[in-house]
């Protein structure tokens, strides 16, 4: 009665460590499934403790039914549909609840701890994060442990102990994973077509400007991508000028893309570059759009993983398909170039197209200035002109400012006469739309301007943050020529970056501590570097490992080897870990049964071999027949003796480690 | 032609691949190549799962999902590993048989000895042709178990033990590793006792005054209670004495039948038409009466000739002498 007490209690015990593993499972999927869902699981789990801990009996299959039935149809009217991502992900959540409520016989555990091994699997969709990768980890262990827990049949090491075991079992595969995970021979994804909302929403910049589009994304710290330069360093800051999409076309509040006309032969580019490209990485997160912002301007060999390119005559260059998933690839910039130098001035009227019956007042000061300019070259003057732009932005008390006053009809009159403050699109915009009206070609470029450089691992990196939105203007002698008003009013954000230029207001007088972080030198600073520089190994060795970079690396790891000292060092370490473990197999746990293995294979070396029934006694009685000097004899009598004594007599510690040494010392003497 | 080939693929099997063999004297330690290992169900529906997950990982291009699977498929690995270690290097050993009746079950005691430094749980035993075994014993580091098994016996004579299977599926039960052993030990199995009884030969010398049952006649001192004792020869007044809590146990009055002349169990005494067996089952159950009711017999079987006397060597020696009547090298 007391045993089977005892039993049902470890039964309990072993079902409630599972339930916590499952809870351990779920818990990060709480955060993104529907509240009811995440209610209805914590609730089913509770339901099952309690089963457990009362010893209750398990509801009725007619009960559990119709509440599965029921919840099948809640996920449908949550997410409109149950295949797909999400919905999967909700189903598989409310099955592995539903499941621990009808578990009977020991196929269900299996059942649901396998069910559990994928539910874990589907945490990953949301976040790869390196905590969420520790945490994992952890739910491993302890999802282990419950299964090893049922495994028991008889006596039952208390938890900490479990939960060891299972941590050296972990510990155990944790080389072999390594290498499958180096090793195995990865295919780039996907197999098949993937639901639609295989990837969330993505934030990145869009292919039109309208006042407040690049202000809201500058709210955001996500990061757009990394870049690394692989033989030069970084250019300054205020080179980096990252550009993305190019927008021409103007209805008065919207910048759009010029559209390609159908049919119209692509125009010839003529591009010049001059000196060595730099070339660099970029590390691209998934933006969910098709446009790559590469440093200007991109040379032509570029080639993105799994993406079919296509550039424009703008010098855009943009994916076939969205960027649904991180990609890495290498890029060539020309920091020196002209773009379209030479060209016939008629071919640039579509960049001197503005919309008629808008912003008066700007074209009544287009002509004020262009009155006012010197008649000089055309050359010189549409620099003199772009200048006294720049002039009035930098002398009038024009703002820069995250939020700027909400804009009327004449957008840009209202900027520029009445708010004066505004983003980095209402400069560029207001920009363009003077140097148009002044009859210089000019169209506004978005992208992202600088980024911060990584000191620990080198690495840059753009976030969401650091989107821009400049000019260009067109000259016949020097082509396209890179103009950014934002510089002329706030030079900060050019030099260093948005944070400098515009610090967020802090909240409960944590100002010093928003100083500390924004001061590259201080030790918050550092912390955060060092972070940063830990999570891009992350993305780059276990996130990213995709089928290039295993390629590259392993070829790298072939060349390490190729060369005789290494292979050679390798093998060395390989015979010595060999020689180790042998050595270790080789002595036995008592030293008293070596020695006296040592002394059988002695006399076995004169064919007395011990026969297998034969006792220390008996063996001896034999051996005395073995044609030998005296002080043998008398030295194998004497260890047979204490060898027995050791064995078979009664215990005596004290003098134990004596005898073995006095056997030690024996020992040679019997040879 | 069909069943020859059978045959051949069966000891090819069992001799090449399973190493089955012959008792081994002595203790016998189960080397990494006698212990065999294969998945078990949940096993392959394990790598089922180890295949989904990788699919889904490779779909999605999760880098973690990879870690996951791969982390996971040698943690399976792994267990594979130390579910072999759980068996091997264990070191086994005969403990005692005593003898039974046949038809009884006989128990085989085997001692498992762990030398090493790991715990070995969850080890189970059985006969190999008993199928899947039903007993589980743990054997801690440094430490000793011993299981009894037990198996039918349907014949007198030696029963040799027959193969044993030990299987372990710790720690997360994906594999399932086994190995044989066969003990070199032996019960031996006394013939059945006949029933119903017979009564017991009162030869001859019978009493000389021809009344009262064998051996009720005197008062001759109190024993202790043995199965079958009467209800009425039960000594109730010492019985009261004695204190329960202490061990108190049954005592027998004991009577001696200074009626009888010596009970002779002679087998030649039987009559010759009868079975072969069912002469020894009746002996059997003669030696067994008499040692009950604690009357000296002599006893006399072919050569074999045993005086008078009583007791657990007596008994012993009679019932050895039957179960291998008959044997080569008794």
């Amino acid at each position: 009665m007391n045993k089977l007490a005892l039993r049902l209690t470890r039964d309990k015990s072993d079902t409630l460590l599972l339930l916590a593993a499952a809870l351990m499972v779920l818990a990060p999927h709480f955060g993104h499934l529907p509240p009811w869902i995440s209610a209805g699981v914590c609730a089913t789990l509770l339901w099952r403790a309690a089963i457990t801990w009362r010893g209750k009996r398990m509801p009725p299959l007619w009960l559990l039914l119709p509440i599965s039935v029921a919840a099948m149809a809640g996920v449908y009217l949550s997410y409109r549909t149950l295949l797909g991502r999400d919905a999967g992900v909700a189903m598989l959540a409310l099955l592995l609840a539903f499941k621990l409520l009808e578990m009977r016989a020991r196929r269900d555990l299996f059942v649901v701890i396998f069910l559990s091994f994928f539910v874990l699997l589907t945490n990953f969709f949301y976040s790869q994060s390196m905590p969420t990768a520790l945490f994992m980890l952890a739910t491993l262990i302890v999802l282990l442990t419950a299964q090893q827990s049922f495994q028991y049949t008889g006596a039952v090491p208390p938890l900490a102990a479990r939960l060891r075991t299972s941590a050296k079992l972990a510990l155990l595969a944790a080389p072999l994973a390594l290498l499958l995970f180096v090793g195995f021979p990865r295919i780039q994804g996907p197999l098949w077509g993937l639901p639609g909302d295989a990837h969330g929403g993505k934030t990145g910049i869009s292919d039109s400007m309208a006042p407040g589009t690049i202000a809201s994304l500058a709210q955001s710290d996500e990061i757009a991508f990394r870049a690394r330069f692989a033989d030069a360093a970084a250019p300054a800051q205020r080179q980096l000028y990252w550009r993305s999409i190019v927008l021409g076309d103007y209805d008065g509040r919207t910048w759009t893309r010029v559209p390609r006309r159908r049919g119209l032969q692509r125009l010839d580019v003529a591009v010049a570059a001059r000196g060595r490209p730099l070339r660099y990485e970029v590390t691209m997160e998934a933006s969910g759009t098709r446009w790559l912002a590469l440093l200007e301007l991109a040379g032509p060999e570029l080639r993105v993983p799994g993406q079919r390119l296509r550039d424009s005559d703008e010098m855009e260059q943009f994916t076939a398909d969205p960027v649904a998933q991180r990609v890495r690839f290498s890029a060539d910039a020309y920091l020196d170039y002209r773009l379209q130098a030479g060209e016939r001035p008629e071919r640039m009227r579509r960049w001197l197209e503005l919309p008629a019956g808008f912003n008066p007042r700007t074209l009544a000061l287009a002509r004020q200035l262009r009155q006012a300019a010197p008649d000089a070259a055309p050359e010189q003057l549409s620099t003199e002109l772009s200048n006294a732009v720049l002039a009035r932005f930098r002398n009038e008390a024009y703002r820069y400012t995250l939020a700027p006053p909400l804009l009327g009809r004449d957008a840009v009159d209202d900027f520029l006469f009445g708010s004066r403050a505004g983003f980095c699109e209402h400069y560029a915009g207001a920009y363009v739309v003077l140097l148009r009206a002044m009859g210089v070609p000019a169209r506004v470029v978005t992208g992202y301007q600088g980024g911060e450089l990584n000191p620990v691992d080198g690495y840059l990196t753009v976030r969401q943050s650091d989107a821009h939105a400049w000019a260009e203007i067109w000259t016949p002698a020097d082509g396209w020529r890179r103009v950014d008003p934002t510089a002329a009013v706030a030079p900060e954000r050019v030099e260093h970056n948005l944070a400098r230029a515009l610090p967020r207001p802090a909240a409960f007088g944590l100002g010093p501590l928003l100083a500390l972080q924004n001061d590259p030198d201080s030790w918050l600073a550092q912390l955060r570097f060092a972070y940063a520089a830990l999570n891009n190994s992350w993305n780059q060795w276990v996130l990213d490992y995709n089928p290039d970079r295993q390629r590259s690396f392993l070829e790298e790891l072939g060349t390490a080897f190729a060369n005789g000292r290494s292979a050679l060092g390798a093998a060395l370490v390989v015979a010595l870990l060999a020689l180790l473990r042998w050595r270790r197999r080789r002595r036995p746990a008592d030293p008293l049964a070596g020695l006296y293995e040592a002394f059988c294979r002695q006399q076995a070396r004169h064919g007395y071999a011990r026969r297998p029934d034969e006792g220390p006694r008996n063996y001896a009685a034999r051996l005395r027949a073995m044609p030998a000097g005296a002080a043998k004899r008398a030295a194998m009598e004497q260890f047979l003796t204490l060898y027995g004594a050791l064995r078979y007599g009664a215990p005596q510690p004290e003098s134990r480690t004596a005898s073995l040494a006095t056997l030690k010392t024996l020992l040679p003497l019997c040879r | 032609m069909v069943a020859a080939l059978r045959r051949l693929y069966r000891k090819g099997r069992d001799q090449w691949l399973f190493q089955l063999q012959d008792s081994e004297p002595g203790t016998v330690t189960l080397g990494l190549r006698r212990v065999f290992i294969v998945p078990t169900r949940p096993g392959m529906a394990f790598a089922g799962l180890l295949l989904v997950m990788l699919v889904g990982a490779l779909n999605y291009s999760l880098g973690l999902g990879f870690a996951l699977t791969f982390f996971t498929a040698a943690c399976a690995l792994a267990d594979m590993y130390l579910t072999a270690k759980n068996l091997a290097l264990l070191q086994l050993s005969p403990g005692r048989a005593p003898p039974v009746f046949a038809g009884e079950e006989a128990q085989f005691e085997c001692h498992l000895h762990n030398r090493t430094r790991l715990d070995r749980y969850a080890v189970w035993l059985g006969f190999q042709a008993d199928g899947e075994p039903r007993q589980a014993t743990d054997i801690p580091a440094g430490g000793d178990s011993a299981v009894r098994l037990s198996t039918p016996t349907l014949q007198r004579g030696w029963l040799p033990a027959p193969r044993v299977r030990l299987v372990t599926r710790f720690p997360l039960g994906l594999f399932r590793a086994w190995s044989y052993w066969r003990p070199d030990a032996r019960v031996l199995v006394y013939p059945a006792p006949e029933t119903p009884a017979q009564p017991l030969p009162s030869s001859g010398a019978a009493s000389a005054d021809g009344h009262g049952t064998v051996g009720l006649d005197n008062f001759a001192g109190i024993r202790s209670y043995q199965a079958g004792d009467p209800m009425r020869h039960l000594a109730w007044r010492q019985i009261a004495r004695h204190d329960p809590a202490l061990g108190g146990q049954l005592v027998t009055k004991h009577f001696e039948g200074g009626a009888v002349a010596e009970l002779s169990l002679d087998f030649a005494a039987l009559p010759p038409q009868m079975d072969l067996e069912q002469k020894l089952s009746r002996m059997t159950r003669w030696v067994l009466e008499a040692e009950q009711r604690a009357l000296p017999y002599s006893f006399r079987l072919a050569q074999q000739h045993y005086g008078p006397a009583l007791g657990d060597a007596h008994r012993a020696a009679c019932l050895r002498a039957l179960a291998l009547f008959g044997a080569e090298g008794q």
